[in-house]
């Protein structure tokens, strides 16, 4: 009777928590433990805490520690015995010759000691959680962690819904319409619900603003904050930002914003940023300090607007006292007297009611507002757009009722100022009927209205909205598309909180709207007079097509329609009736790749969202492939194929900018290449000493415009004759001082393939060898090259590691996947790397593979100088899971 | 039901310096009565002992092991069992014997006879116990072990009672 104290004492540790023990079995020599039926609480064979013995033994022990480790052992034992097999049926305890038919239906035909346990797990019936106060309490329930878009509902029913960014979103339909969808965007509309992207508020003196934005964007990069279109509030505009003062390195990503119109003789502006809500982690914080908003407001409304989610958490509380049992009114109508009805969250419901949503600055008075999902935000793409638009809403109609009342509409109908403005704005906004295409308005312009409520005109069935072009004055119909909206007419008053809430809270509900419908005489026919309570103001915000390139300009413009937060789904059920087609995610990524513009937070790898995305993306592949058996994956090695998950744009950078220095004017030989894998061992040792600079993708509009001009060659079919004259031509000066600027650059380009092939993501851009150039220009029909299959040298290490399992190397090989570090990734393969595909497709609209991804300044430029003026701009384009390269032309577009 | 039908034998390492029991493996165990076994009944017992037998569970602190065997020779290799003397693990030989306390069908028979057993010794152990010290502990040790079961029992009941409040 003699055993340890303290490993006693570790033993009821063990036992108390058998699962745990179950996990920790760690040690080799319980291999076959794997295989044990087993999975209960108690844990097989030898009892020790990772492997190790205290050293020495005492030579006796008490009584009282025999008896607990007896003690251990019993509770660890009843504990397994307890518990029953892995399934959730309380029956599946009971021997088999106890089991009873309809067990789980009925549970009165359990044994009565498990009655309860059963009774407790059984679900509500379908009629309990299908009624609405219970639903209610359920999605609130559900959108406590992500945040609902006010359609979600209906995409839920439509759509593969993911979570993504904090929110739940429609990714693609489960019906299936790519086809279709890219048709609408091409010939008709397409409609999305862009409502999870952040608008951030700012309001302040006009030049406090511009001068603390001014910190973030650059002049080089494209027109700022202070463009005088966009400052007069006419246009929309788009801007990168970068954090304060660090233009070139470190970008945060795009935005757009919207100033409002000037009213008169006042310095007080108000801005709108929107952002992604990727980018809105990171900007909002740049803002405050650029700012200096450091000071947390809580504004007044605040607590009446987040009232709803406050109950909504208080909610749950009351639902098991609230729990329905049918056919008993008595309870249901105790219960409606009780608790407090359940209400629809509005807005953000995962933000805690306390979180401050405004900072406000004491030194310059500019106040910051965080507008997340306060208003609704849903985007047509398409040539039609302007039509559905101008099918769906109609100009508020006025009313003379001169009594006072709390709602907005009357108010300003007694004003004729306001009423005068509402006119032109009705007036301009019949004229977009006359116009052929969405496509004809100046990008960015933006128009204010107010409405009536759009559910008014449903129609009766789904019909398809049609352009009428004739009605309109040719004149007004020419001055709207070349000048816009004159400034005025950009007011809205959407602008005001104060009106946001009005809408917001008054809004009709679908049931009183029903109840007034079917008290109309005719039935069928509109209501008159329309209900007060149905006028929204709006904003109409015009999206820019395809800017860059020559062919298929403005392809994919449209309309963005501003609502206050509440009113979404009056809105959607609307349009959707005038026969748009609805996208999601997928189709926004086609959209961007077909307008070739960068996705956001896709195609910013300089980003840190885009950072983010790209482990993220890589972990999903990753996964992905680990689920396929090893025979059955893509053995990327033999392939040739560096990183087929992502792509290292800083390796890349590094490579090229050592290539380029150790002397970029001799020819891409293989013996190059030779020289390249040395360098890269020697580059290491570089590395260390020399300062890390990251790589940064080239935004300088001058240096693009240089570049783009290089690219093209000087004669081609597709290109129209370029204007080189203006521009200096390459040579090897002009490259070496372009280089010495932006050395570590990447570059965004356009690749269109020359023959077959679809590019997929992470396709690999190399540089073609004369000898291949060679065979392009001899016979139009070859494919391109070939490359030689590589070897696979960690095969055998896998092999030999599966024999011998007792020494687990700790690295973690994956067959087909080169491990950490990677070998040099420009010069791995035959042709020399210079960049990467982020998407790539078939595109419908060119009739051939497109793709978009960035390439490497250097060794773009390296390739440039090297090439024959008819071959200019010729690269070599190859997927990861093939071995054959296809030629291909890249453009780099401003 | 079709299945393989099997023996587990819960016996107990019976060993003069309590010490030594913390040495014990699965694999020496199996090793000692794959050894007895070849000893006892030749090459037939030990194609016997190869095919399905193997230790299941091994508790160093308290030296309780199950042994599985299949059904089929189970009464011959257990005959093989007395003849186990020692058992060598680590370079260490330890000398002892098994005592086979239960026979069971499954795992889960015999777990049940275990948490019978072992509440039955500590009972036994508490008249016997020498110092005031001692008693308190076995006694602790007696609650711990019947506590688990009891607290389960009272949430339970506490849980349906709030059930039958909800259902009023």
């Amino acid at each position: 009777m003699q055993t340890t104290h303290d490993s006693l004492s570790l033993l009821t540790g063990e036992n108390a928590d058998p699962l745990k023990g179950g996990l920790s079995e760690v040690h080799p020599s319980t291999e076959r433990k794997k295989k044990t039926p087993h999975q209960s609480g108690w844990v097989r064979g030898h009892h020790k805490d990772g492997g190790g013995y205290t050293k020495e033994m005492p030579k006796y022990i008490t009584a009282g520690a025999f008896a607990r480790a007896r003690a251990a052992e019993v509770s660890a034992m009843l504990k397994a015995v307890r518990k029953t097999t892995s399934s959730s049926h309380v029956f599946e305890a009971l021997p088999k010759h106890m089991r009873r038919r309809a067990m789980s239906h009925n549970t009165k035909r359990l044994p009565h000691r498990l009655r309860e346990v059963a009774n407790r797990m059984r679900e509500k019936s379908l009629q309990a959680r299908r009624r609405h106060g219970n639903l209610l309490l359920e999605f609130n329930r559900r959108q406590r962690k992500n945040i609902w878009l006010e359609t979600h509902i209906w995409h839920a029913k439509r759509f593969h819904m993911v979570k993504k960014w904090g929110y739940c979103l429609g990714d693609r339909p489960t019906y299936k319409c790519y086809r279709a969808c890219y048709r609408a965007m091409s010939s008709h509309c397409l409609l999305q619900d862009l409502s999870y992207y952040c608008c951030i508020e700012l309001q302040g003196d006009e030049d406090k603003l511009l001068a603390a934005l001014s910190q973030l964007t650059s002049k080089e990069a494209g027109p700022t904050f202070a463009a005088a279109l966009c400052l007069s509030g006419r246009r929309q505009g788009s801007v990168m930002v970068y954090r304060a003062g660090r233009y070139p390195s470190q970008p945060l990503g795009p935005v757009t914003f919207l100033w409002r119109p000037r009213t008169q003789g006042s310095v007080h502006r108000q801005l709108w940023i929107w952002a992604h809500p990727t980018l809105k982690q990171d900007l909002l914080p740049e803002l405050q300090t650029v700012c200096q908003c450091c000071e947390a407001v809580i504004p007044p409304a605040a607590p009446v607007e987040v009232n709803p989610t406050l109950e909504a958490d208080s909610e749950p509380e009351n639902t098991p006292e609230a729990k329905p049992v049918p056919g008993t009114k008595r309870k249901r109508s105790r219960k409606d007297a009780t608790g407090p009805p359940a209400k629809k969250i509005l807005g953000d419901g995962t933000r805690l009611p306390s979180t401050p949503v405004s900072w406000r600055s004491s030194s310059n008075g500019i106040v910051i507002n965080d507008l997340t999902m306060e208003i609704v935000r849903y985007r047509l793409i398409g040539p039609q757009s302007h039509s559905v638009l101008v099918d769906t809403l109609e100009a508020a109609t006025g009313c003379d009722v001169r009594t006072t009342c709390s709602l907005w509409w009357p108010q300003h109908c007694s004003d004729e100022a306001k009423m005068t403005l509402h006119q032109q704005q009705a007036d301009i906004f019949n004229i977009l009927k006359g116009i052929y295409s969405t496509a004809e308005l100046p990008s960015g312009t933006v128009l204010g209205l107010t409405v009536d409520d759009p559910r008014l005109t449903l129609p009766r069935k789904r019909v398809k909205a049609l352009p009428c072009v004739k009605q309109v004055d040719e004149e007004k119909r020419r001055k709207l598309m070349l000048e816009g909206v004159p400034e005025p007419c950009c007011q809205s008053f959407i602008w005001e909180q104060s009106v946001r809430d009005n809408v917001t809270d008054n809004k009709i509900s679908e049931q009183e709207l029903n109840r007034m419908r079917s008290e109309v005489l005719v039935p069928g026919s509109r209501l008159s007079p329309t209900p007060l309570q149905g006028r929204v103001p709006i904003l109409l915000v015009h999206q820019p097509g395809k800017q860059v390139g020559h062919e298929m300009s403005s392809w994919g413009a449209g309309w963005d329609l501003l609502l206050p937060k509440g009113w979404g789904m009056a809105f959607w059920i609307p349009l959707v009736y005038r026969g748009v087609r609805i996208g999601g995610l997928n189709m926004s990524l086609k959209h961007s790749q077909n307008k070739a513009a960068p996705h956001f937070p896709r195609d910013y790898p300089d980003c840190p969202a885009g950072m983010c995305f790209q482990e993220e993306q890589e972990a999903e592949l990753l996964d992905k492939f680990k689920r396929h058996p090893p025979a059955k994956r893509t053995n990327y090695i033999k392939h040739g194929c560096v990183a087929p998950f992502r792509c290292p744009w800083q390796q890349l950078a590094e490579e090229w900018e050592i290539i380029v220095q150790e002397g970029g004017s001799q020819a891409r030989t293989t013996a190059q290449a030779d020289a390249v894998t040395e360098e890269r061992t020697s580059q290491q040792a570089i590395s260390i000493t020399k300062p890390l600079s990251r790589f940064t993708v080239l935004r300088n509009r001058k240096a693009l415009r240089l570049l783009s001009a290089w690219c093209r060659p000087t004669t081609s079919k597709g290109q129209r004759p370029c204007r080189v004259g203006e521009l200096p031509p390459i040579s090897c000066e002009a490259v070496t001082s372009f280089l010495s600027a932006h050395a570590m650059s990447l570059v965004w380009v356009h690749v269109s393939l020359l023959s077959k092939g679809k590019p997929e993501y992470h396709a690999m851009l190399c540089v073609p060898t004369p000898e291949d150039l060679k065979a392009l220009g001899n016979r139009q029909g070859t494919g391109g090259p070939q490359e030689p299959p590589h070897r696979d040298h960690f095969k055998s290490r896998i092999k030999r590691r599966k024999k011998e399992p007792k020494k687990a190397s700790s690295s973690d090989l994956v067959l087909g996947l080169w491990p950490d570090p990677l070998p040099s990734v420009a010069s791995h393969c035959s042709r020399v790397t210079v960049g990467w595909v982020t998407q790539g497709d078939f595109s419908m609209s060119a009739g051939c593979g497109e793709a978009l991804g960035f390439v490497s300044v250097a060794g773009l430029l390296n390739t440039l100088l090297n090439q024959t003026s008819e071959h200019k701009g010729k690269l070599l384009l190859r997927n990861p899971t093939s071995l054959h390269y296809r030629f291909a032309k890249i453009n780099v577009e401003v | 039901m079709v299945r393989l039908k099997s023996r587990y034998l819960l016996c107990e390492v019976n060993v003069s310096d309590r010490s030594q029991l913390l040495l014990l493996d699965d694999r020496a165990i199996m090793v000692a009565v794959k050894a007895a076994v070849a000893r006892t009944h030749g090459d037939y017992g030990a194609a016997m002992c190869s095919i399905r037998f193997c230790v299941k569970y091994l508790n160093a602190h308290t030296g309780i092991v199950f042994l599985r065997f299949p059904k089929r020779c189970y009464k011959l290799l257990w005959s093989a069992l007395p003849f186990i003397t020692s058992i060598e693990t680590r370079g260490q030989k330890i000398p002892c014997f098994l005592n086979c306390l239960h026979v069971g069908g499954t795992i889960r028979t015999c777990q049940k006879f275990l948490i019978r057993y072992n509440t039955q010794q500590l009972h036994r152990m508490l008249p016997k116990c020498k110092s005031e010290e001692e008693k308190q502990q076995v006694r602790k040790a007696i609650l711990s072990c019947s506590l688990t079961e009891s607290k389960e029992a009272f949430e339970e009941d506490s849980e349906s009672e709030g059930e039958e409040e909800e259902e009023e």
